[in-house]
Protein backbone atom coordinates (compact mmCIF):
# COMPACT_ATOMS: atom_id res chain seq x y z
CA UNK A 1 0.00 0.00 0.00
CA UNK A 2 1.04 3.30 -0.53
CA UNK A 3 2.02 6.05 2.22
CA UNK A 4 2.45 5.14 5.77
CA UNK A 5 -1.03 4.12 7.49
CA UNK A 6 0.39 5.18 10.69
CA UNK A 7 1.20 8.73 10.11
CA UNK A 8 -1.84 10.27 11.32
CA UNK A 9 -2.95 13.89 12.11
CA UNK A 10 -2.26 12.94 15.93
CA UNK A 11 1.56 12.36 14.45
CA UNK A 12 1.59 15.98 13.07
CA UNK A 13 0.14 17.58 15.83
CA UNK A 14 2.17 16.62 18.33
CA UNK A 15 5.53 15.90 16.15
CA UNK A 16 5.28 12.18 17.19
CA UNK A 17 6.35 9.07 14.72
CA UNK A 18 3.76 6.61 16.22
CA UNK A 19 -0.01 6.86 16.74
CA UNK A 20 0.51 5.13 20.15
CA UNK A 21 -0.60 7.04 23.30
CA UNK A 22 0.69 5.44 26.78
CA UNK A 23 -1.01 6.29 29.76
CA UNK A 24 0.79 5.44 32.75
CA UNK A 25 1.08 6.37 36.29
CA UNK A 26 4.91 5.54 36.26
CA UNK A 27 7.33 8.13 35.26
CA UNK A 28 9.73 5.74 33.70
CA UNK A 29 7.05 4.17 31.32
CA UNK A 30 6.05 7.44 30.23
CA UNK A 31 9.96 8.49 29.16
CA UNK A 32 10.55 5.22 27.28
CA UNK A 33 7.43 5.54 25.36
CA UNK A 34 8.03 9.10 24.43
CA UNK A 35 11.88 8.50 23.38
CA UNK A 36 10.32 5.37 21.81
CA UNK A 37 8.89 7.50 19.39
CA UNK A 38 5.06 7.08 20.68
CA UNK A 39 3.73 9.86 23.31
CA UNK A 40 2.86 9.60 26.74
CA UNK A 41 0.39 10.66 29.28
CA UNK A 42 1.08 10.56 33.20
CA UNK A 43 -2.16 10.21 35.19
CA UNK A 44 -1.54 11.94 38.38
CA UNK A 45 -5.13 12.14 39.92
CA UNK A 46 -4.43 11.30 43.37
CA UNK A 47 -1.14 13.17 43.39
CA UNK A 48 -0.74 16.64 45.27
CA UNK A 49 0.11 20.05 43.41
CA UNK A 50 3.28 20.11 44.42
CA UNK A 51 4.51 16.49 43.52
CA UNK A 52 2.91 16.88 39.93
CA UNK A 53 5.51 20.20 39.66
CA UNK A 54 8.10 17.71 40.71
CA UNK A 55 7.25 14.91 38.00
CA UNK A 56 6.61 17.50 35.31
CA UNK A 57 10.10 18.72 35.95
CA UNK A 58 11.65 15.04 36.04
CA UNK A 59 10.12 14.07 32.27
CA UNK A 60 10.91 17.16 30.89
CA UNK A 61 14.55 16.23 31.85
CA UNK A 62 14.30 13.55 30.37
CA UNK A 63 12.90 13.44 27.10
CA UNK A 64 14.92 16.26 25.29
CA UNK A 65 12.17 18.54 24.42
CA UNK A 66 9.77 15.88 23.34
CA UNK A 67 6.14 16.54 23.96
CA UNK A 68 4.23 14.85 26.74
CA UNK A 69 0.83 15.22 28.44
CA UNK A 70 -0.17 15.04 31.91
CA UNK A 71 -3.98 13.18 33.07
CA UNK A 72 -6.36 15.10 35.22
CA UNK A 73 -9.24 13.53 36.56
CA UNK A 74 -11.58 16.52 36.55
CA UNK A 75 -14.55 15.90 38.82
CA UNK A 76 -17.95 16.53 36.73
CA UNK A 77 -20.45 16.00 40.12
CA UNK A 78 -19.97 15.86 43.63
CA UNK A 79 -21.86 15.60 46.61
CA UNK A 80 -22.43 18.16 49.13
CA UNK A 81 -19.57 18.44 50.78
CA UNK A 82 -18.78 16.31 53.66
CA UNK A 83 -15.78 15.01 56.12
CA UNK A 84 -14.46 11.42 56.13
CA UNK A 85 -15.41 10.59 59.25
CA UNK A 86 -18.68 11.79 58.63
CA UNK A 87 -19.08 9.91 55.33
CA UNK A 88 -17.43 6.85 57.56
CA UNK A 89 -20.42 7.20 59.94
CA UNK A 90 -22.99 6.59 57.12
CA UNK A 91 -21.52 2.88 56.53
CA UNK A 92 -24.49 1.21 57.66
CA UNK A 93 -23.52 -1.86 59.91
CA UNK A 94 -24.56 -4.59 57.96
CA UNK A 95 -21.92 -3.44 55.14
CA UNK A 96 -19.14 -3.14 57.95
CA UNK A 97 -20.06 -6.87 59.49
CA UNK A 98 -19.50 -8.14 55.55
CA UNK A 99 -16.71 -6.25 54.67
CA UNK A 100 -15.22 -7.60 58.19
CA UNK A 101 -16.23 -11.20 57.42
CA UNK A 102 -14.57 -11.35 54.25
CA UNK A 103 -11.41 -9.82 56.26
CA UNK A 104 -11.43 -13.12 58.83
CA UNK A 105 -12.40 -15.13 55.95
CA UNK A 106 -9.41 -14.78 53.77
CA UNK A 107 -7.03 -13.53 57.07
CA UNK A 108 -6.44 -10.12 54.95
CA UNK A 109 -3.92 -8.07 56.93
CA UNK A 110 -3.95 -5.18 58.38
CA UNK A 111 -2.37 -2.03 56.47
CA UNK A 112 0.75 -1.68 57.35
CA UNK A 113 0.21 2.40 57.22
CA UNK A 114 -2.70 4.42 58.31
CA UNK A 115 -5.26 4.33 55.12
CA UNK A 116 -5.13 7.85 54.11
CA UNK A 117 -9.06 9.11 53.73
CA UNK A 118 -8.14 12.33 53.44
CA UNK A 119 -6.49 12.48 50.09
CA UNK A 120 -9.37 12.96 48.07
CA UNK A 121 -8.18 13.51 44.79
CA UNK A 122 -10.28 15.00 42.32
CA UNK A 123 -13.05 14.37 43.94
CA UNK A 124 -13.72 17.85 45.28
CA UNK A 125 -13.19 20.79 42.98
CA UNK A 126 -10.51 22.47 45.71
CA UNK A 127 -7.85 20.11 45.00
CA UNK A 128 -8.94 19.16 41.29
CA UNK A 129 -8.31 23.31 40.85
CA UNK A 130 -4.82 23.33 42.56
CA UNK A 131 -3.86 20.42 40.47
CA UNK A 132 -5.08 22.04 36.97
CA UNK A 133 -3.42 25.68 37.83
CA UNK A 134 -0.11 23.49 38.73
CA UNK A 135 -0.06 22.31 34.89
CA UNK A 136 -0.74 25.67 33.29
CA UNK A 137 2.13 27.50 35.24
CA UNK A 138 4.24 24.76 34.06
CA UNK A 139 2.76 24.79 30.65
CA UNK A 140 2.75 21.06 30.29
CA UNK A 141 2.58 20.50 26.46
CA UNK A 142 -0.75 18.63 26.95
CA UNK A 143 -3.43 18.15 29.55
CA UNK A 144 -5.71 15.27 29.07
CA UNK A 145 -8.93 15.49 31.42
CA UNK A 146 -9.62 12.11 31.71
CA UNK A 147 -13.64 12.46 32.81
CA UNK A 148 -14.84 15.98 33.27
CA UNK A 149 -15.25 18.52 30.57
CA UNK A 150 -11.98 20.84 29.96
CA UNK A 151 -14.11 23.18 27.91
CA UNK A 152 -13.72 26.00 30.67
CA UNK A 153 -9.41 25.63 30.58
CA UNK A 154 -9.43 25.78 26.92
CA UNK A 155 -8.47 29.53 26.22
CA UNK A 156 -6.19 29.86 28.96
CA UNK A 157 -4.49 26.64 27.87
CA UNK A 158 -4.20 27.40 24.17
CA UNK A 159 -2.59 30.65 25.51
CA UNK A 160 0.41 29.28 27.23
CA UNK A 161 0.56 26.61 24.24
CA UNK A 162 -0.99 23.68 25.54
CA UNK A 163 -3.10 21.22 23.89
CA UNK A 164 -6.36 20.23 25.90
CA UNK A 165 -7.66 16.38 25.12
CA UNK A 166 -11.07 15.22 26.72
CA UNK A 167 -12.00 11.74 27.21
CA UNK A 168 -15.09 10.58 26.75
CA UNK A 169 -17.81 7.58 27.06
CA UNK A 170 -20.85 8.66 25.45
CA UNK A 171 -21.20 10.77 21.44
CA UNK A 172 -23.12 13.94 23.35
CA UNK A 173 -19.87 14.54 25.53
CA UNK A 174 -17.70 14.52 22.57
CA UNK A 175 -19.92 16.81 20.70
CA UNK A 176 -20.15 19.50 23.71
CA UNK A 177 -16.33 19.31 24.17
CA UNK A 178 -15.40 19.12 19.99
CA UNK A 179 -18.13 22.63 19.64
CA UNK A 180 -16.07 23.96 22.50
CA UNK A 181 -12.54 23.26 20.75
CA UNK A 182 -10.31 20.61 22.31
CA UNK A 183 -7.47 19.67 20.45
CA UNK A 184 -8.62 15.89 20.36
CA UNK A 185 -11.26 13.51 21.80
CA UNK A 186 -10.52 10.55 23.38
CA UNK A 187 -13.42 8.11 22.86
CA UNK A 188 -13.11 5.35 25.64
CA UNK A 189 -15.09 2.17 25.19
CA UNK A 190 -16.35 -0.26 27.67
CA UNK A 191 -13.90 -2.65 27.36
CA UNK A 192 -11.34 -0.33 29.42
CA UNK A 193 -9.97 -0.46 32.32
CA UNK A 194 -11.18 0.74 35.73
CA UNK A 195 -14.51 3.21 34.93
CA UNK A 196 -15.83 3.08 31.82
CA UNK A 197 -19.19 3.99 30.27
CA UNK A 198 -21.61 1.02 29.04
CA UNK A 199 -20.28 1.83 25.38
CA UNK A 200 -18.27 -0.38 23.58
CA UNK A 201 -14.89 0.68 21.70
CA UNK A 202 -15.98 0.16 18.43
CA UNK A 203 -19.71 1.83 18.21
CA UNK A 204 -18.03 4.79 20.42
CA UNK A 205 -14.94 5.35 18.28
CA UNK A 206 -16.75 5.01 14.90
CA UNK A 207 -19.27 7.81 16.17
CA UNK A 208 -17.42 10.22 17.98
CA UNK A 209 -14.92 10.24 14.89
CA UNK A 210 -17.94 10.69 12.43
CA UNK A 211 -19.13 14.56 13.70
CA UNK A 212 -14.79 15.12 14.72
CA UNK A 213 -14.14 17.09 11.67
CA UNK A 214 -10.80 17.65 11.43
CA UNK A 215 -10.37 17.25 14.78
CA UNK A 216 -8.26 13.81 16.28
CA UNK A 217 -9.60 11.11 17.54
CA UNK A 218 -8.04 8.38 19.93
CA UNK A 219 -9.46 5.45 20.66
CA UNK A 220 -9.17 3.93 23.96
CA UNK A 221 -10.74 0.64 25.83
CA UNK A 222 -9.34 -2.80 25.49
CA UNK A 223 -6.29 -2.15 23.05
CA UNK A 224 -3.49 -3.68 23.33
CA UNK A 225 -2.04 -5.57 19.69
CA UNK A 226 -1.38 -3.75 16.76
CA UNK A 227 -4.35 -5.32 15.70
CA UNK A 228 -6.64 -2.97 18.16
CA UNK A 229 -4.20 -0.15 16.16
CA UNK A 230 -4.98 -0.94 12.86
CA UNK A 231 -8.65 -1.23 13.35
CA UNK A 232 -8.62 1.92 15.33
CA UNK A 233 -7.66 4.22 12.13
CA UNK A 234 -9.78 1.93 10.43
CA UNK A 235 -12.42 3.19 12.64
CA UNK A 236 -11.38 6.80 11.80
CA UNK A 237 -9.26 7.54 15.07
CA UNK A 238 -6.22 9.02 14.41
CA UNK A 239 -3.96 7.10 17.72
CA UNK A 240 -4.71 4.89 20.51
CA UNK A 241 -4.65 5.77 23.95
CA UNK A 242 -3.09 2.51 25.68
CA UNK A 243 -2.60 1.34 29.36
CA UNK A 244 -3.36 -2.18 30.94
CA UNK A 245 -0.60 -2.80 27.30
CA UNK A 246 1.98 -0.73 29.88
CA UNK A 247 1.20 -2.27 33.44
CA UNK A 248 3.86 -5.64 33.06
CA UNK A 249 6.53 -3.94 31.04
CA UNK A 250 9.79 -4.05 32.44
CA UNK A 251 10.19 -0.12 33.39
CA UNK A 252 6.81 -0.16 35.05
CA UNK A 253 6.81 0.18 38.96
CA UNK A 254 3.26 -1.99 39.74
CA UNK A 255 4.35 -4.92 41.93
CA UNK A 256 5.99 -7.84 40.37
CA UNK A 257 2.91 -9.71 41.98
CA UNK A 258 0.80 -7.75 39.73
CA UNK A 259 2.28 -8.18 36.83
CA UNK A 260 2.68 -11.74 36.77
CA UNK A 261 -1.00 -11.79 37.12
CA UNK A 262 -1.44 -9.71 34.49
CA UNK A 263 0.60 -11.73 32.19
CA UNK A 264 -1.15 -14.96 33.08
CA UNK A 265 -4.92 -13.23 33.00
CA UNK A 266 -7.09 -13.70 29.96
CA UNK A 267 -10.24 -11.46 29.69
CA UNK A 268 -12.55 -13.97 32.25
CA UNK A 269 -10.18 -13.27 35.44
CA UNK A 270 -11.79 -9.16 34.75
CA UNK A 271 -14.72 -8.82 36.08
CA UNK A 272 -16.92 -5.42 36.10
CA UNK A 273 -17.59 -4.87 39.73
CA UNK A 274 -19.38 -1.96 41.66
CA UNK A 275 -17.52 -3.69 45.14
CA UNK A 276 -14.28 -2.02 45.00
CA UNK A 277 -15.26 2.08 44.83
CA UNK A 278 -19.33 2.02 44.21
CA UNK A 279 -19.19 2.32 40.98
CA UNK A 280 -18.42 0.09 37.89
CA UNK A 281 -14.68 -0.74 37.41
CA UNK A 282 -13.16 -3.44 35.49
CA UNK A 283 -10.74 -5.23 37.81
CA UNK A 284 -8.76 -8.08 38.19
CA UNK A 285 -10.83 -10.43 40.18
CA UNK A 286 -9.99 -11.37 43.88
CA UNK A 287 -11.78 -12.21 46.91
CA UNK A 288 -13.61 -9.23 47.85
CA UNK A 289 -14.86 -8.70 44.12
CA UNK A 290 -16.06 -12.53 44.00
CA UNK A 291 -17.32 -12.18 47.60
CA UNK A 292 -19.54 -8.93 47.12
CA UNK A 293 -20.60 -10.52 43.98
CA UNK A 294 -22.54 -13.22 45.70
CA UNK A 295 -25.95 -13.25 46.12
CA UNK A 296 -26.22 -13.47 49.98
CA UNK A 297 -23.87 -10.21 49.75
CA UNK A 298 -25.42 -6.84 50.50
CA UNK A 299 -25.00 -4.36 47.60
CA UNK A 300 -22.82 -2.44 47.32
CA UNK A 301 -22.56 0.89 48.81
CA UNK A 302 -22.34 4.53 46.47
CA UNK A 303 -19.09 5.99 46.38
CA UNK A 304 -17.52 7.01 47.92
CA UNK A 305 -18.76 4.95 50.59
CA UNK A 306 -17.86 1.49 48.92
CA UNK A 307 -14.02 2.83 48.80
CA UNK A 308 -14.36 3.86 52.40
CA UNK A 309 -15.60 0.37 53.29
CA UNK A 310 -12.94 -1.39 50.57
CA UNK A 311 -9.98 1.17 51.54
CA UNK A 312 -8.85 -1.71 54.50
CA UNK A 313 -9.04 -4.74 52.58
CA UNK A 314 -7.19 -2.53 49.57
CA UNK A 315 -4.07 -1.22 51.53
CA UNK A 316 -4.06 -4.33 53.33
CA UNK A 317 -3.51 -6.75 50.35
CA UNK A 318 -1.39 -4.53 48.72
CA UNK A 319 1.12 -3.51 51.94
CA UNK A 320 1.74 -7.31 52.89
CA UNK A 321 2.09 -8.47 49.10
CA UNK A 322 -0.62 -10.95 49.43
CA UNK A 323 -0.73 -12.31 45.83
CA UNK A 324 -3.90 -14.04 47.02
CA UNK A 325 -5.82 -11.22 47.81
CA UNK A 326 -4.31 -8.14 45.15
CA UNK A 327 -6.20 -6.59 42.50
CA UNK A 328 -5.28 -4.28 39.68
CA UNK A 329 -7.42 -2.35 37.03
CA UNK A 330 -7.28 -4.09 33.79
CA UNK A 331 -9.17 -3.60 30.57
CA UNK A 332 -10.64 -6.78 28.32
CA UNK A 333 -7.21 -6.11 26.02
CA UNK A 334 -5.43 -8.10 29.00
CA UNK A 335 -5.44 -11.41 27.20
CA UNK A 336 -3.01 -10.10 25.15
CA UNK A 337 -0.08 -8.96 27.17
CA UNK A 338 1.82 -11.91 27.71
CA UNK A 339 5.49 -11.09 28.35
CA UNK A 340 7.21 -8.77 30.29
CA UNK A 341 9.12 -6.56 27.75
CA UNK A 342 10.51 -2.93 27.79
CA UNK A 343 8.29 -0.12 26.68
CA UNK A 344 10.11 0.61 23.63
CA UNK A 345 9.76 -3.01 22.35
CA UNK A 346 6.08 -3.29 23.44
CA UNK A 347 5.68 -0.36 21.01
CA UNK A 348 7.82 -1.45 18.38
CA UNK A 349 5.90 -4.71 18.22
CA UNK A 350 2.66 -2.66 18.22
CA UNK A 351 3.61 -0.89 14.99
CA UNK A 352 4.71 -3.73 13.36
CA UNK A 353 1.51 -5.88 13.84
CA UNK A 354 -0.33 -3.20 12.60
CA UNK A 355 1.61 -2.59 9.24
CA UNK A 356 1.26 -6.12 8.61
CA UNK A 357 -2.32 -5.91 9.37
CA UNK A 358 -2.63 -2.90 7.15
CA UNK A 359 -0.29 -5.02 4.41
CA UNK A 360 -2.94 -8.14 4.94
CA UNK A 361 -5.42 -6.12 4.22
CA UNK A 362 -4.03 -3.99 1.72
CA UNK A 363 -1.61 -6.15 0.16
CA UNK A 364 2.41 -4.80 0.03
CA UNK A 365 1.76 -3.42 -3.77
CA UNK B 1 6.19 26.85 47.61
CA UNK B 2 3.51 29.30 47.34
CA UNK B 3 -0.18 27.74 48.72
CA UNK B 4 -2.12 27.32 46.32
CA UNK B 5 -5.76 29.18 46.62
CA UNK B 6 -8.27 30.28 44.42
CA UNK B 7 -11.24 32.06 44.83
CA UNK B 8 -14.69 30.63 45.07
CA UNK B 9 -18.10 32.74 43.91
CA UNK B 10 -21.49 32.05 44.29
CA UNK B 11 -24.20 32.91 42.40
CA UNK B 12 -27.59 32.10 41.53
CA UNK B 13 -28.89 32.30 37.66
CA UNK B 14 -32.27 32.62 36.84
CA UNK B 15 -32.20 31.07 33.67
CA UNK B 16 -31.27 27.39 34.89
CA UNK B 17 -33.17 27.72 37.41
CA UNK B 18 -36.14 24.89 36.97
CA UNK B 19 -34.47 23.45 34.02
CA UNK B 20 -34.73 19.95 34.38
CA UNK B 21 -31.01 18.37 33.64
CA UNK B 22 -28.64 15.56 32.86
CA UNK B 23 -25.29 15.34 34.33
CA UNK B 24 -22.84 12.86 33.11
CA UNK B 25 -21.03 12.80 36.42
CA UNK B 26 -18.14 11.45 38.17
CA UNK B 27 -15.08 12.10 40.07
CA UNK B 28 -11.68 10.04 40.83
CA UNK B 29 -11.92 7.45 43.28
CA UNK B 30 -10.07 7.75 46.26
CA UNK B 31 -7.21 5.39 46.72
CA UNK B 32 -6.90 4.38 43.16
CA UNK B 33 -6.06 6.18 40.52
CA UNK B 34 -9.06 5.74 38.29
CA UNK B 35 -11.98 8.09 37.27
CA UNK B 36 -15.87 6.60 38.47
CA UNK B 37 -19.10 8.01 36.50
CA UNK B 38 -22.10 8.52 37.81
CA UNK B 39 -24.91 10.14 36.20
CA UNK B 40 -28.07 12.14 37.51
CA UNK B 41 -31.68 13.74 36.64
CA UNK B 42 -33.03 16.18 38.60
CA UNK B 43 -33.97 19.96 38.15
CA UNK B 44 -31.60 23.24 38.72
CA UNK B 45 -31.94 25.74 41.51
CA UNK B 46 -30.38 28.27 39.85
CA UNK B 47 -27.15 28.31 42.15
CA UNK B 48 -23.95 28.34 40.99
CA UNK B 49 -19.97 27.91 42.03
CA UNK B 50 -17.05 29.75 39.65
CA UNK B 51 -13.97 28.10 40.87
CA UNK B 52 -10.74 30.48 39.93
CA UNK B 53 -9.87 32.12 37.31
CA UNK B 54 -10.66 31.15 34.23
CA UNK B 55 -13.91 30.36 36.00
CA UNK B 56 -14.99 26.34 36.63
CA UNK B 57 -18.71 26.92 36.97
CA UNK B 58 -20.65 23.85 38.85
CA UNK B 59 -24.79 24.08 39.51
CA UNK B 60 -26.31 22.64 42.39
CA UNK B 61 -28.98 19.69 40.59
CA UNK B 62 -31.64 18.85 43.18
CA UNK B 63 -35.34 17.08 42.97
CA UNK B 64 -32.96 14.14 41.43
CA UNK B 65 -34.95 11.78 39.77
CA UNK B 66 -32.39 9.10 38.79
CA UNK B 67 -29.44 8.70 41.01
CA UNK B 68 -27.36 5.91 41.68
CA UNK B 69 -28.31 3.48 44.16
CA UNK B 70 -27.69 4.47 47.46
CA UNK B 71 -26.87 7.85 46.48
CA UNK B 72 -27.85 9.48 49.78
CA UNK B 73 -27.60 13.17 49.19
CA UNK B 74 -30.36 15.13 47.88
CA UNK B 75 -28.95 17.45 45.78
CA UNK B 76 -25.56 17.50 43.82
CA UNK B 77 -23.06 19.74 42.08
CA UNK B 78 -22.72 19.26 38.53
CA UNK B 79 -19.68 20.83 36.06
CA UNK B 80 -21.47 23.09 33.61
CA UNK B 81 -19.30 20.92 30.78
CA UNK B 82 -21.05 17.94 31.53
CA UNK B 83 -24.35 19.16 32.15
CA UNK B 84 -27.37 18.70 29.63
CA UNK B 85 -30.23 20.39 30.03
CA UNK B 86 -32.99 18.40 28.81
CA UNK B 87 -36.59 20.26 29.40
CA UNK B 88 -38.06 21.84 26.03
CA UNK B 89 -38.76 25.24 27.71
CA UNK B 90 -36.89 27.22 24.83
CA UNK B 91 -38.19 25.05 22.16
CA UNK B 92 -40.44 26.30 19.31
CA UNK B 93 -41.48 23.41 17.67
Amino acid sequence: MSGDPLHTKLCDMLGIEFPVIAFTHCKDVAVAVINGGGFAVLGEAMHTPEDIEADVRWIRDRVEGRPFGIDLVLPSSVPPAGSVEELMSNIPDTHRAFAQEIKERYDVPDPKGQVDLHQWGGLNQELARAQLDVLLEERVPVIASGLGSPAFMLDAAHERGIKVFGLVGKARQAKRQLEAGVDAIIAQGYDAAGHTGNVGTLSIVAEVAAMAGDTPIIAAGGITTGRHLAASLCLGASGVWTGTLWLACRESDVDMIIKERILESTVDDTTFSTSISGMTMRVLRCPWTEEWAKPEAPAPLQAPYQMLLSSDYIQGANDNRRADLMTEAAGQGVSFVTSMKPAKQILFDMVEEALDTFDGICGDG
Amino acid sequence: MAERTHERVSGFDPDMAGRVAECDGGHAVMGTHFAGREEFTGTLTGEYVDHGDPPWRWYLLGDLTRRPDEYTHDTVWCESGNLFVVDTRDRTD
